[in-house]
């Protein structure tokens, strides 16, 4: 560790804040089922999610008196070299998720034995602060359809 | 792999042989049905995220799903199972035989996609412009093409059977295998010289057995039970590696063997991050019947777990028992007990003698016994009274003490003990069919809650004797004589907590209903000098069904949660 010229050791301490970290996240979600006829049903589902996190801005205290060191600077101030402003700590800690998806299917019965089926699912996530991964936004649709056989 | 298969089969045959034998029944139901589709999958964007768990293509690929139900006078058979893709694929099978028998046998596969720690907040120089210069922070990312992902397949199978109806003695089998395989990120960090941080990709493949096996029996009145249980975590992949740099002087590059003489290691490829291989064998007892004019339940474990590649253990004795009792015809007492204790290995740490050799006389030797923050005895007791105020309202009051002595942390020898009185009520409410209501209210007071021992604060260097020079002939004041000047334990943990909730349902008809709740936690600790840490959580959520006639079902819902923590942050102020 650095020491000045008259050999003190040029360390003042720590110095420290409280910060508020809040996360807010919402949920809605709906579903339905409709048997439209004896052969016929049909589903929908949607789920919509919303998420939001961050750290409250770090406002470090002065402690500007605390770094006199007249051996390294007469009148004024050590460590002016060193940068102790943390206005990019809640930057990386926020965080704004949007998720939406959806998903829509029916079912008809061609005989008592044979069904035919069919869904939809789409997601879609809109990241407004991608950081650590990048922009997570994206989205995807999967479709099936098939039949089914009772025996 | 295929050993696992070989014991996979036999409890398959296992499960099979009864079907085989109630087959032959004559009679009885059986049913199949046999879904084949196929499904089409397309991504846009980024998508590991959004379909985290979402494999697929952009083309049609076949799915396939099935059900079978066998039932018998004496016996039900079911077999479930769903081919998504060969990654993602599902398979059940249960069979009882009247008392006698019970098996399951199910498989599970999925994939994981993660995504790459992109380490942009991994990039930092210690002055400030136009004068840029000094320490550096910079990292390096050596597969940013990578695509990481991990397969996992869960087999889990458990069995029971009754081998004497004098004393219902029966006896129990369960297993468990989690295999997971793949690629993953790692990140190392090399030493402070030179603060570069590079990101490697590393293969997955590593394995979980679990088995336990037991036998119940009702002895006089008193229903008793053992269990041996064993895990054991290996992993087959090959360790990750990583290149440190060699030591040197951060700005200038010189003093090589200065810096050298300070790290146990550098100018070096070496494993890093790598997996244990771990095991844990555990005993458990279990006695519960009637017992005077109450009910009786207690249980006696006994585990020990062991890090095989460091030979460190844990071991673990817990106990616990409950005692219910009528206290008259509208009240009874539950009274509960519990005890733990654990006791970790405490190994010696032997590290080379920091700056060995040198002739300045400042040399160090860093060796030390790392005693665990585990090691502890507790203790729990409460007791809660339940009454029926009304016909309609029941009340429960509870009271409870909890004892935590850890032995050695954060001073070896002077543990804190954290002591923790609760209180609580709840009030439970219905009207018929139409209406219930629950309402609680719990609060817990704790002195010396867990703490981080001097973790967080430094007193003032500058003109203080701890950070004179080690040696009076020398100028050298070294990084590590900072421990001397830390002050203050620090904690997150309250010593202040109030828990609330309540829910409430409405239902009117058969045809909907309402239900609305809200659940609430504020704890704070006031003991820590200028500090004011707390934490406040609010859930409220309420759901609706909805059936207005035969063909409709609908349900809908809303939750949200509020979360808000205040936490101290704190930065050290000194240079070089």
């Amino acid at each position: 560790m650095f020491r000045d010229p008259v050999g003190d050791a040029r360390h003042y301490g720590s110095m420290y804040t409280m910060a508020d970290y809040k996360s807010k996240v919402h949920n809605i979600y709906f579903n339905a089922n409709y048997a439209a006829t004896e052969k016929m049903r049909l589903f929908g589902t949607v789920t919509y999610n919303m998420a939001e996190a961050a750290l409250d801005e770090v406002l470090m205290p002065d402690v500007s008196d605390r770094l006199v060191n007249p051996a390294i600077i007469p009148g004024g101030v050590d460590l002016t070299h060193a940068n102790f402003d943390f206005e990019g700590m809640p930057a990386y800690s926020d965080f704004d998720y949007k998720m939406l998806s959806f998903q829509l299917g029916l079912s008809y019965k061609i005989t008592p034995t044979l069904t035919f089926t069919a869904d939809g699912k789409y997601a879609d996530l809109t990241d407004d602060a991608g950081y650590v991964f990048g922009n997570e936004t994206g989205s995807f649709y999967v479709i099936r359809s098939g039949f089914k056989v009772d025996f | 792999m295929k050993k696992m298969i070989s014991i996979f089969s036999v409890g398959l045959l296992i499960l099979l042989l009864p079907v085989a034998l109630v087959a032959e029944e004559n009679g009885g139901t059986d049913k199949y049905s046999l879904w084949i589709g196929s499904h089409y999958t397309d991504f846009t964007d980024y998508t590991k995220s959004v379909g985290e768990y979402n494999l697929g293509n952009n083309e049609w690929l076949p799915e396939l799903g099935f059900k079978y139900l066998s039932q018998r006078d004496n016996s039900i058979y079911t077999l479930y199972g769903h081919y998504f893709d060969k990654n993602n694929v599902w398979g059940k099978i249960n069979t009882r035989v009247g008392d006698k028998f019970t098996g399951e046998f199910q498989y599970r596969s999925l994939v994981k996609q993660m995504g790459q720690d992109l380490l942009v907040n991994a990039e930092a120089r210690e002055w400030l412009p136009p004068d840029t210069g000094g320490k550096i922070l910079t990292h390096e990312i050596t597969d940013p093409d990578a695509d990481y992902k991990t397969h996992r397949q869960e087999f889990t199978g458990k069995m029971s059977l009754l081998v004497s109806h004098k004393n219902n003695v029966r006896l129990i089998a369960a297993h468990r295998t989690i295999l997971k395989s793949g690629t993953e990120q790692k990140i190392a960090s090399t030493h402070c010289f030179s603060c570069h941080l590079t990101s490697k990709t590393a293969k997955v493949d590593n394995r979980t057995h679990q088995f336990e096996t037991g036998v119940d029996a009702t002895v006089k009145k008193f229903d008793v039970g053992y269990r041996l249980a064993y895990r054991i975590f290996e992993n087959n992949a090959p360790d990750a590696s990583a290149y440190w740099d060699p030591a040197k002087h951060p700005v200038s590059g010189g003093a090589a063997s200065e810096f050298a003489s300070r790290v146990i290691y550098q100018d070096a490829t070496l494993p890093f991050d790598t997996y244990p291989k771990t095991e844990k064998m555990s005993h458990k007892m279990k006695l519960k019947g009637d017992l005077g004019k109450g009910y009786f339940a207690g249980t006696l474990n006994y585990s020990k777990a062991k890090n095989k590649s460091t030979n460190l253990a844990t071991t673990a004795w817990t106990g616990a028992a409950n005692y219910t009792m009528p206290i008259n015809p509208k009240t009874r007492l539950i009274a509960k007990i519990y005890g733990a204790r654990l006791r970790s290995d405490d190994p010696w740490i032997d590290l080379p003698t920091y700056r060995d050799g040198a002739i300045d006389g400042n040399f160090m030797d860093f060796d030390y016994r790392r005693y665990s923050s585990q090691d502890r005895i507790e203790g729990r007791i409460s007791a809660e009274v339940i009454t029926r105020l009304t016909p309609q309202m029941k009340l429960a009051i509870l009271a409870g003490y909890t004892k935590i002595d850890r032995y050695d942390y954060p001073i070896v020898g002077e543990g804190t003990e954290t002591n923790k009185l609760t209180a609580q009520a709840k009030m439970y409410y219905r009207k018929g069919l139409k209406y219930t209501a629950f309402l609680k209210y719990r609060f817990e007071s704790i002195s010396d809650p867990f703490v981080s021992g001097f973790g967080l604060f430094e007193a003032a260097g500058y003109q203080n004797p701890l950070l004179d020079p080690l040696v009076p002939t020398s100028n050298w004041v070294f990084y590590f004589q900072r421990e001397a000047l830390r002050y203050q334990s620090v904690t997150s943990q309250p010593t202040q907590v109030h828990k609330f909730e309540w829910r409430s349902t409405y239902r009117p008809s058969n045809k909907y209903y309402v239900m609305l709740g809200v659940k609430g936690k504020l704890d704070k600790n006031n003991d820590l000098d200028s500090l004011d840490v707390k934490h406040l959580s609010i859930q409220p959520h309420v759901n609706f069904n909805l059936m207005p006639d035969p063909a409709w079902v609908v349900t809908a819902g809303y939750s949200y949660n509020f979360d808000k923590s205040r936490v101290p942050l704190a930065v050290a102020l000194f240079d070089g």
